[in-house]
């Protein structure tokens, strides 16, 4: 669900841990960042509220994609309207004026709302590569499911996997393991 | 579980501002009355359906609230439950309108003929006015007194006794308030009709009752009751109301205006052609843009409702906006379309209003606790987050 924050370093090292409940990967990324670990990323089989911010992530640019796509769509509605039925083929109806605005408004709202619908997911798919043929690569089995993968990346000598891990046990990890980024992803 | 909110500081300063705006409003009433009665009786009937929006609107949010099972807002109940106390009192301000004020009202004099002679004769709106006032009185009081009772015995089930009579509000609502509507406002112009109107007053009412809440949890989180209970995620999905329900406003404010603009019948355009000549075309557009233009951009961005210095300041905004709706919907049919009347009376019983709402929301705000300290789901509420 997240950005995905690792890059193609092979001496990257990363720590996995794997929870059975939405609370548990929850207070262990809290704590996780609390501590000022690396999250790298965290894998949840669907939106889990609050862990955007656990994980201190950036708000997501997507609602601006959204809102110029919506302006792009309602714009080009405007005009393409006014362009059929004031200058390429006038027709009069109940003897209103040709670029009668009122007239255009309900097409223009749907068209905005097609528009910034579908471009956003559009955009959204593009930009987090997920084109058609892209084949799954899971940090753990069951993140679709069942299961929460949180991923901490190793960063210096002053990592201590020992005390990671007992906090981590602390939330009740069901699996836990080491691994370079080739493996993960 | 023990809670933690804060006294309520509220200063005898501004406790007295609020009782001069109410004495204000009073004031200018009786000499609106005096010297120009038709005017005075317009803005009575204004202030009393706005009021009386402001006590439906925030009524309507605890059922709503009940029928969802929604728990996020549970621990700022009591503020609409506050709100509701207004309601005898603009309930009262309706049949007084009504019963004093038949000038406002053509039918009252020229009897309609047909079908409309029977709806609009003057016993029966009356009978139907009570009616009406009264079910929705009965029922909003029968919620919030059980809500309160909860406090004292924790009992659960009152809840879903709740549950079940603010279905049956909604329903009841759903199915009165257009009449009451048509009646009180629509009736102004006894020749024109709308079917849109009853649907464009709920908007209105519902919209302005949120920004007033809006208003008075910032408020009260600022003097204390709410202070450990308001977060910015109670006010990040009341912002989210507010953004939808002025979109809402505009979509049906519109929706009734181009069914009229393609239809192009004399009897239904004049209304709108009142409204827009004159000096009235400024106010007409203005509406429009401080009740859904601007705050639709201001209300874009997440950070702005999570703010609650813009959210008030978007609020205030969008209830200027409700009162000139208000008036643009009664004082062209009431006082007169050739010019635009405002004065003395107007802004004397506009800033009396909120005075008198605010004496009655505190006095009803400050009998209980300040939260539904019993209720299952305000565990939830206090820790709600998105």
């Amino acid at each position: 669900m997240a950005k995905n924050l690792i890059s193609r370093d092979d001496n990257r090292r990363f720590l996995l841990a794997v929870f059975e409940r939405e609370e548990d990967i929850l207070g262990a990324t809290n704590a996780a960042r609390e501590r000022g670990l690396v999250i790298a990323d965290v894998y949840t089989p669907y939106a889990i509220h609050g862990l955007d911010k656990a994980m201190g992530l950036r708000p997501s640019r997507l609602p601006w994609v959204c809102f110029a796509l919506g302006l792009a769509g309602a714009s080009f509605k405007v005009w393409f309207e006014f362009w059929t039925s004031a200058t390429d083929w006038p027709i009069n109806v109940g003897g209103k004026p040709w670029n009668s605005l009122p007239a255009f408004v309900p097409v223009t709202f749907e068209v905005m709302v097609l528009f910034a619908a579908l471009s956003t997911v559009a955009v959204f798919l593009v930009g987090r590569r997920l084109l058609p043929g892209k084949r799954p690569r899971l940090a753990a089995s069951g993140v679709t499911d069942n299961r929460f993968a949180l991923v901490i990346e190793e960063t210096d000598a002053t990592f201590d996997l020992g005390e990671v891990s007992a906090m981590l046990r602390s939330f009740g990890v069901s699996h836990l393991e080491e691994r370079v980024d080739q493996d993960l992803l | 579980m023990t809670l933690k909110h804060g006294a309520f500081n509220l200063s005898d300063r501004t406790y007295g501002l609020f009782k001069w705006f109410a004495i204000l409003g009073v004031v200018t009433f009786g000499l609106g009355l005096l010297l120009a009665p038709q005017r005075a009786l317009s803005s009575f009937l204004l202030v009393n359906i706005g009021l009386l929006g402001m006590g439906l609107g925030a009524a309507l949010f605890i059922a709503f609230q009940y029928v969802c099972g929604a728990h996020w807002a549970v621990a700022l109940r009591r503020v609409p439950e506050a709100m509701c106390g207004i309601l005898p009192w603009a309930a009262g301000g309706i049949v007084i309108t009504l019963l004093a004020g038949k000038s406002l009202y053509p039918w009252t004099s020229e009897h309609a003929v047909g079908m409309k002679g029977v709806i609009l004769s003057y016993p029966f709106v009356l009978a139907r006015t009570i009616v009406f006032l009264a079910i929705w009185l009965l029922l909003i009081r029968a919620i919030v007194r059980r809500s309160r009772l909860q406090d004292q015995n924790g009992d659960a089930s009152l809840s879903a006794s709740n549950t079940r009579l603010s279905a049956l509000f909604l329903v009841v609502f759903g199915l009165t308030f257009w009449m009451a509507c048509f009646d009180w406002v629509m009736s102004l112009e006894p020749e024109w009709y709308s079917t849109m109107y009853g649907v464009y007053h709920f908007a209105g009412l519902f919209l302005g009752a949120l920004a007033a809440m809006v208003l008075l949890v910032v408020w009260l989180h600022r003097v204390g009751p709410l202070r450990h209970v308001l977060t910015e995620e109670h006010l990040h999905d009341i912002g989210k109301l507010l953004f939808g329900f002025s979109t809402f406003w505009m979509y049906i404010w519109f929706s009734e205006y181009m069914l009229i603009w393609y239809a192009d019948f004399p009897e239904e355009t004049g209304h709108f052609i009142r409204r827009l000549t004159g000096g009235w075309g400024p106010l007409f557009v203005a509406n429009m843009v401080i009740t859904w233009l601007l705050p639709f951009f201001i209300l874009l961005p997440k950070s702005v409702k999570r703010n609650p210095n813009m959210l008030v300041k978007v609020a205030c905004m969008i209830l200027v906006g409700r009162w000139l709706d208000l008036y643009l919907l009664i004082y062209p049919s009431a006082v007169g379309h050739e010019v635009v009347t405002f004065g003395v009376v107007e802004l004397g019983m506009a800033v009396g209003a909120p005075g008198l709402f605010m004496l009655i929301f505190i006095r009803s705000f400050r009998s209980f606790p300040p939260v539904p300290v019993s209720d299952p789901l305000l565990e939830a509420s206090l820790h709600h987050h998105q």
